[in-house]
């Protein structure tokens, strides 16, 4: 006879994402997961922050197009306590919540928290990092351990950011780009993570 | 994901019920955790949202109108002196307490309009004057005194505010409070 599986910690959607059950979604339906992306115990995710300003009037539609609050893209992973939070600032004299758009292959590191307007793809965040709201990180960024990004800083590609106040220290060497991949790291978690080659 | 719940909000053991003074227009979210045995007191149009930890064991906790506490913030948290005082943390109004910031117990005051910054650890007894603002991560020492219009920023330093943006910085809050009152369903029958 089949035993039910023990619950596991993640829970798995079909798109592959693997949600932990002690991680803080709030909104979850303004919360878009690109698939195959990892959230850790205990992160919090704000999905409630959505744009308070509509474009065109939408008094009538219940279920506005685009009410995304929190985007992310596929092979993310999100790392414990870490908190992902639209940004908000006043605009046009009201004040409103954007939404915050983060791309494929990020890594975010335990006990950071994101505030920025957009992430780029194949990024790199340590753990306990600050990023400031409306900052916009751009592709294969690495930011170190502690870094504190003021708000509306804009990082460009291929660097590498430290300090507090962040700092552009460095670039991403050329044969660097491999690391940033996180597809072997998907791998590893889950409920029944595959046995470690020998 | 099923799409009939709204949130998942793993469950937290709380640990006493505080007595409490809301005013009758405070947003506070569902899942902020209130405990302690002194008095909590929330005045007009503030905020606080979910999972905010609002800790009076070590003595009351006063907040003043319209501040926002963010959520993962922890006010009143018993530090290494371990006392207990009457007041343990009093925030005056229009105070912003971002995301993961403690606030230790013990007669901290924080002043009117200061921005305490994402992650910012304030020690027990201090003195943080008006419109200051402490950038994420900063560290008050036990006992500091933060004179107003001050600036701290990384590692200690600090600077003085001279940008005179305290009349407007207090209208984006009130501003900011209006959209965030309509976005946070708030329960504050369930502390009372």
């Amino acid at each position: 006879m089949s035993r039910r599986p023990p619950r596991g910690e993640y829970i798995e959607t079909d798109t592959g994402n693997k949600v932990a059950r002690k991680a803080t979604l709030v909104g979850t339906q303004n919360i878009m997961l690109g698939g195959k992306t990892v959230i850790q115990p205990e992160v919090m995710i704000r999905g409630d922050l959505i744009r308070s300003i509509q474009s065109s009037s939408s008094s009538s539609s219940s279920a506005t197009p685009n009410n995304t609050a929190v985007a992310i893209g596929r092979y993310c992973f999100l790392s414990r306590a870490s908190c992902l939070r639209p940004p908000g600032r006043l605009y046009k004299g009201a004040f409103t919540y954007m939404p915050l758009r983060i791309g494929d292959h990020v890594f975010v590191g335990p006990s950071s928290v994101i505030q920025a307007a957009s992430i780029g793809n194949h990024v790199h965040i340590g753990a306990r990092v600050v990023v400031g709201e409306f900052a916009i990180i751009k592709d294969y960024v690495r930011v170190l351990d502690e870094t504190v990004i003021p708000p509306n800083m804009v990082i460009p590609s291929f660097s590498i950011v430290a300090g507090q106040p962040a700092r552009v220290i460095g670039e991403v060497p050329e044969g660097g780009h491999e690391a940033f991949e996180l597809r072997e790291l998907y791998k590893t978690v889950g409920n029944n993570p595959p046995p470690a080659a020998a | 994901m099923s799409s009939k719940r709204h949130s998942i909000l793993p469950a937290v053991s709380a640990g006493p019920k505080p007595p409490v003074r809301f005013s009758s227009s405070i947003t506070i979210a569902d899942s902020a955790l209130l405990t302690g045995t002194n008095l909590i007191t929330i005045s007009t149009e503030s905020v606080i949202h979910p999972r905010a930890k609002l800790d009076s064991l070590a003595g009351c906790i006063t907040i003043g109108r319209r501040c926002v506490v963010h959520e993962r913030t922890t006010l009143g948290a018993i530090g290494t002196s371990g006392k207990v005082t009457e007041q343990a943390v009093t925030l005056g109004d229009y105070v912003t307490v971002e995301v993961a910031a403690s606030i230790e117990a013990g007669n901290t005051i924080i002043g009117e309009g200061t921005t305490v910054g994402v992650g910012a650890r304030i020690g027990a007894g201090a003195f943080i004057g008006k419109h200051c603002t402490l950038t994420p991560h900063t560290e008050i020492r036990a006992g500091e005194v933060v004179p107003d219009f001050t600036v701290v920023y990384s590692n200690g330093m600090r600077r003085m505010d001279k940008r005179g943006v305290a009349d407007l910085k207090n209208k984006g809050q009130a501003r900011q409070i209006d959209v965030l009152r309509r976005m946070i369903p708030s329960n504050p029958a369930k502390f009372t």
